[in-house]
């Protein structure tokens, strides 16, 4: 409707457009124009829409919500909108098709829902469940698209030539070996994943870990250009077939190594080389760089302390999901100088910065439905606390969380570091 | 003089039981029930099933009656009913009416276990036209048709494809002096839910309800179960009205956790109709003068930590003449009963002995 200088101007009836049937965010305001301003009647329940959900393996537990609302107070979306998993479950019952609706692609899968949730209902199983069947169906936001086409055609999200995984190390300032061409076994076996391997932040955190193993001694080495993305954010995006043949390429270069441990960079690899990869027949001993670091970083030398008052973003993907919230602030803590602080939300009930579940790649789709990014109001929570700086551990997360301070207006505020920069910072000092 | 025996008033569940208890420990008894079968409300109402169990009732009344029949230490008076009292604890005298005859019964002490009768949807303030729609019917009612396999559109016959279920009807209701829960309906409608279900698995069934009140195992046992497994569904926000629309009911209301209002057509609507002190329990509590509450149930003295005392000395009461009662809760209390009035002429035996 035309509003002039706070005036409601009166609307010509032949600009008023009625379609015969109009859907919108799985609501049905079809008739007369004026319906629309007022509440809308649900005129049927479909349990059928429910059903087609609870059908998909997976899908089961979306038929158990008995509306207690638990999930909505925890989800981290719903805090900059209109969503949660109580709300999904109620949408479907009133004939929300959730396989070609919106809300089907908001869930970042943190797992807080569940973390909660009296009845089990698996949001972290029900979307993807949902999600592939919409992917086979070919409806999915373009841009989603896009990451997985990119990750099917070059092995990484990011588009990048296959070749160049390991063009990074040139710049570590220490060798990293890669273990086909070291031609032994090795100790740990470094699963860098395609952000470390890729994004200029990335490659920053990935070289700070380079030179912190070298200074520890061990005995390392990296899959270099044979190395494809996990892609487990993929599956639970909705490719889970691209995860499966992604999973058989992998097993299959890792097949050819000889490790003890496998440490990753990324929480979300983590989770799959944990948690998916021994359903494929696949069991690795498997670390992330933070508890593989934890326990051996009393033997590092310090050369500066780092004044900084930081907080820690847990991972969804280390945290909620696998267990882990000590072995980063192990770090944080033996880091001369700092100040940790914990944010308002932290550990089991951290919050998310929205890259996970396909979110780190519908920063645009997202913008239509959220108020805000949920690393922005997450970047919101760490100023609040007083920190100077925001340490993550995750490769998503820089890269958001520095987004969010420019959209915030905190540059110059707020620094975003991986904790093994910070790690280097402090070992190095001015020499560095 | 004291009297050893017990009379029990009503043949029900918690009757039973005290019965049950009672002939165990040799303390004779009469039983005194104005049907003319034992079972109580389960019998009398056609059940289907117990609840929670799902047990079939016929079979399980007939379980616990089993001991009773053909006991010589318990008279059974059925048809009958307690029309005169006298005397007090340890030695009452009470006339029983029975076909146009009168007949004195002495006891040492009396259990009153005279139940419960469903609440009359015709008092409900909400327009349900219970008595307006054939196919609006109530608990018992549905009950019946699920105990003849033969769950159908009272209309016509046909079978229903949309059941809904409305909870609370007259019970939590200042307006229409029922305050309290009838503690049973979530559960039983949520049982009737899942056999609908079980009998027409095409049909689609809605419970629409102000909050489900499954207590205990019952939460586990049928709520549960009904929404996961039968996929029953649960709907918060209780229907205001039913209309008619053609040959549907059309049910509205809110959809409160949506926050939207509903109109839907359904087939048959089932109203949860809660628990009213039953004509018997009224009779008696104003015959044998024992204290009632403002609903009109016989008031139980020293709850929480009494179960079954009343107010006149010597007698007890059980079940759901009490108040709103599970199944559970009217055989427990019937047990209970059953020893405090075996305690209670043992007592007034020894101390007749003493002194004589």
């Amino acid at each position: 409707m035309p509003v002039e200088k706070g005036k409601l101007l009166s609307v010509e009836p032949e600009r008023i457009r009625e379609h015969q049937r109009l859907v919108l965010d799985g609501s049905d305001i079809s008739g007369h124009w004026n319906r629309m301003f007022e509440q809308r009647v649900i005129w049927e329940y479909t349990p059928e829409q429910l059903s087609k959900i609870t059908a998909l393996e997976g899908g089961e537990s979306l038929g158990w919500c008995y509306q207690c609302g638990k999930c909505v107070g925890v989800c981290p979306v719903d805090v900059v909108g209109d969503y949660g998993p109580r709300k999904i479950f109620r949408k479907v019952q009133a004939g929300m098709d959730l396989f070609s609706a919106d809300d089907l692609w908001l869930c970042t899968t943190c797992m807080n829902c569940l973390r909660v949730c009296p009845k089990e209902v698996n949001m972290v199983e029900i979307m993807p469940a949902v999600r592939e069947q919409a992917v086979l169906a070919g409806s999915m936001p373009a841009e989603l698209q896009d990451a997985f086409e990119k990750t099917a055609r070059y092995g990484n999200p990011l588009g990048e030539p296959a070749r160049k995984r390991a063009e990074w190390t040139a710049e570590a300032g220490v060798e990293v070996p890669i273990v086909a061409k070291l031609g032994r076994p090795v100790d740990v076996l470094w699963w860098v994943e395609c952000y470390p391997a890729y994004h200029w932040r990335g490659k920053e955190a990935a070289r700070a870990l380079a030179r912190t193993l070298a200074a520890l001694g061990v005995d390392f080495g990296i899959v270099g250009v044979e190395e494809k993305c996990v892609a487990d954010s993929q599956r639970l995006a909705g490719e889970k077939g691209l995860f499966e043949s992604l999973a058989e390429e992998n097993i299959k270069t890792l097949g050819k190594y000889q490790f003890r441990q496998l440490m990753v960079t990324d929480p979300h690899a983590y989770n799959a080389f944990r948690n998916e990869y021994p359903k494929y027949g696949a069991n690795y001993q498997v670390v992330h760089y933070t508890q593989l670091l934890a326990p051996l970083v009393s033997r590092l030398e310090w050369k500066e302390a780092l004044h900084y008052r930081v907080t820690f973003h847990d991972p969804c993907y280390l945290g909620r999901h696998n267990g882990e919230y000590q072995a980063p602030r192990e770090i944080i803590n033996a880091i001369p100088g700092l100040e940790l602080v914990e944010m308002f939300r932290c550990r089991q009930n951290g919050y998310c910065c929205g890259g996970g579940g396909g979110g780190m790649w519908l920063d645009g789709f997202n913008a239509r439905h959220l108020g805000e990014r949920l690393s922005e109001r997450r970047v919101r929570e760490a100023v609040e606390v007083g920190a100077d700086v925001l340490a993550v551990c995750c490769p998503f997360e820089v890269s958001r969380f520095e987004d969010a301070v420019k959209s915030t207006g905190n540059e110059g505020k707020l620094l975003v570091r991986d904790i093994i920069e910070l790690v280097d910072q402090a070992r190095l000092g001015a020499a560095r | 003089m004291s009297s050893g025996r017990v009379l029990i008033i009503g043949g029900g569940p918690a009757g039973i039981e005290a019965a049950r208890g009672l002939a165990d420990l040799g303390v004779p008894v009469t039983i005194v029930e104005s049907r003319d079968r034992l079972g109580g409300m389960p019998i009398a109402a056609h059940y289907a099933t117990l609840t929670p169990s799902l047990e079939d009732a016929e079979q399980a009344m007939a379980r616990m009656l089993a001991p009773l029949l053909g006991n010589p230490a318990v008279e059974l008076r059925l048809g009958a009913a307690v029309s005169g009292f006298a005397g007090a604890a340890g030695d009452f005298e009470l006339s029983v009416a029975r076909n146009g005859s009168q007949e004195s019964v002495r006891a040492g002490a009396i259990i009153v276990a005279t139940g419960f009768q469903h609440f009359d949807p015709g008092r409900e303030t909400q327009m349900y036209g219970y008595y307006e729609f054939d196919d609006v019917i109530t608990l018992p009612e549905s009950e019946k048709m699920l105990k003849e396999h033969s769950f159908v559109r009272p209309s016509d016959g046909r079978l229903p494809e949309r059941v809904a279920f409305i909870q609370c009807v007259g019970s939590r209701d200042r307006q229409i002096g029922n305050e309290f829960c009838s503690k049973v309906c979530c559960g039983v409608a949520s049982k009737q839910a899942i056999e609908i279900r079980q009998q027409l698995p095409e049909a689609k069934v809605f419970i629409f309800y102000i909050d489900m009140r499954m207590y205990g195992y019952w939460e586990n046992r049928i709520y549960w179960p009904a929404q996961e497994q039968y996929k029953v569904n649960y709907i918060r926000g209780i229907v205001a009205e039913v209309l008619k629309k053609g040959d549907r009911l059309v049910i509205r209301g809110e959809d409160t956790t949506l926050g939207r209002p509903m109109e839907i057509a359904v087939d048959v609507v089932v109203l949860s109709v809660g628990m009213e002190p039953s004509q018997g329990t009224r009779e008696m509590a104003r015959l044998l003068g024992l204290r009632q509450n403002k609903y009109g149930y016989i008031e139980t003295e020293g709850v929480p930590l009494a179960t079954v005392l009343t107010s006149v000395e010597g007698v007890f009461a059980a079940g759901a003449c009490t108040g709103p009662a599970d199944l559970e809760d009217s055989v427990s209390m019937g047990g209970a009963a059953a020893l405090k009035a075996a305690a209670l002429v043992r007592k007034k035996a020894l101390a007749a002995g003493a002194t004589g």
